[in-house]
């Protein structure tokens, strides 16, 4: 079976622009049978897609993959257009991921973590962009700790703010309501949302289906290798989903 | 963004996380005393010996020093996927590598400094000394200032750490993510960086023993050109170390 799902033109998608994501007969593994065997998929600029199925079913696979970290085994990735694999520079200045682990150094303070990584995106010394995302995710208090001295909450805080730091138009979100509080989730939420409306493009892996349902302009399942479609919640301007995947339609 | 300034963020960072943890620090001065002390030691009580032997006894303090700092350096990187994190990010490979190697070779460069008089002291080597002997046998050169026996010395420490430098930052970032990453980072380098150990002993011994400029320059230059072989080699290759 191979999952093929395009999942519909945003609102402010320019025609004739390439999907911010486009897989075509992608495949990867880890030595066993495939975790990823051949799917396709499209995502239009500005949509919100979640990701769902059981642990091992390769949604970190496929955002390790969409992020240039890992290489496709057989067919290809692409973001905005640019190939992960042959265009991986391009790719990285287009994509931010937050990844199951926060990615911070412990021995920095959170401030500094994000310093750091504006910097190392290009984007210069900007000391109240980093206030600004500070105080958006609720770590202004515990801003000029040591991350090691932080909880698993606000390491995850601390990456949502370096997520928000990097003005990029795609963002791959794994298990981003890992270890928040309900507040938390609700900052994840407001946050997609906020995305959806600068017109990025938001892939969400989760577990919390219930979540990705309220959120997402599409819940794709990954399972055995292949995609599926769930669901797609109706939400304006969802109207322009379509998504077929062996027989499956969406909701 | 400017390369260069992504080179010298990452150096900050690795020097401003060692600042605060000092675990390199503490382990390579304690790891590198030992060492000459004991070197020191089984060198007995043979006054010639003991001169002879100093700057060899340095530059293998240095070097088991170094292995230390080179695991050390990745090991942050490693806690907590700040290093996946890092490599998401569109850093240029080569400017994360000169990153690190800036950091590890400015640490290295250091500990060579403080150990050179802690080896001359502990093994009777005059440092600078060997130039007056030169000059006195009657060598032909003319008079050597001490002074410029110190500086080609310093200036040859700096030249062999940045070379074990360019081979420890490379081969233990290849050896990250191995679980067996503190053996084999040791059996993979040290072969190769065996040109660059035996450059620098040669380079100052001479200066060293007997304030011989021309003999340290030679095997300095050599050294020099070791370093260039291997910058270029561990820049064009490091992106396929870190890269999917």
């Amino acid at each position: 079976m191979t999952g093929s799902a395009p999942v519909g033109a945003g609102a402010g998608t320019p025609v004739g622009a390439p999907p911010a994501v486009e897989l075509r007969g992608l495949v990867h593994g880890y030595g066993g049978p495939p975790v990823l065997a051949g799917i396709d998929l499209d995502v239009a600029v500005g949509r919100v897609v979640a990701l769902h199925g059981p642990n091992g079913a390769g949604k970190t696979t496929l955002l390790r993959l969409l992020a240039t970290r890992l290489r496709p085994v057989r067919g290809h990735a692409r973001v905005l257009g640019h190939d992960v694999v042959r265009q991986a520079h391009d790719v990285r200045t287009r994509v931010a991921t937050l990844a199951v682990y926060g990615g911070a150094y412990g021995a920095l303070s959170g401030r500094e973590n994000l310093r750091l990584g504006v910097a190392l995106r290009g984007g210069g010394e900007d000391p109240e962009a980093v206030d600004r995302a500070l105080e958006r995710v609720g770590l202004n208090a515990a801003a000029d700790h040591l991350v090691r001295a932080y909880s698993s909450g606000m390491r995850k805080r601390l990456a949502l703010a370096r997520l928000t730091l990097a003005n990029a138009p795609v963002w791959l979100l794994d298990e981003p309501y890992a270890a928040l509080d309900e507040q938390g989730q609700e900052l994840v939420d407001a946050l997609i949302a906020a995305a959806r409306d600068d017109g990025r493009t938001v892939l969400v892996a989760s577990h919390d289906l219930p979540r990705s349902l309220a959120t997402a302009d599409a819940v794709i399942e990954i399972a055995g290798g292949h995609l599926r479609v769930m669901a797609r919640p109706t939400r304006p301007p969802a109207a322009t989903t379509s998504a077929s995947t062996d027989g499956e339609s969406g909701a | 963004m400017n390369d260069l300034h992504a080179v010298l963020w990452i150096a900050r960072k690795d020097l401003l996380q060692e600042a605060r943890s000092k675990a390199v620090t503490v382990a390579t001065v304690f790891f590198s005393a030992v060492t000459l002390g004991v070197l020191a030691f089984a060198f007995g009580e043979n006054p010639l010996l003991m001169r002879e032997g100093a700057m060899g006894a340095l530059w293998v303090a240095l070097a088991f020093a170094g292995v230390i700092s080179a695991a050390q350096s990745w090991q942050a990187d490693l806690e907590d996927g700040a290093l996946e994190a890092l490599l998401a990010w569109p850093v240029p490979r080569a400017a994360v590598y000169l990153g690190k190697l800036l950091a590890n070779w400015g640490l290295m460069t250091a500990l060579g400094f403080v150990l050179l008089p802690l080896a001359g002291g502990l093994y009777g080597a005059d440092i600078g000394g060997g130039a007056a002997t030169s000059a006195g046998a009657g060598g032909g050169g003319g008079e050597t200032a001490p002074a410029l026996v110190v500086a080609v010395l310093l200036g040859t420490i700096a030249a062999g750490t940045l070379g074990f430098a360019l081979i420890a930052v490379f081969y233990a970032g290849l050896t990250a993510n191995l679980r067996a990453r503190e053996s084999l980072l040791p059996v993979l380098m040290f072969p190769v960086v065996v040109p660059i150990l035996l450059a620098a002993v040669r380079a100052s011994n001479a200066l060293v023993g007997s304030g011989d400029l021309d003999l340290a320059w030679a095997w300095l230059r050599l050294l020099v050109g070791f370093d260039l072989v291997y910058a270029v080699v561990c820049l064009v290759l490091f992106r396929f170390v870190v890269e999917a």
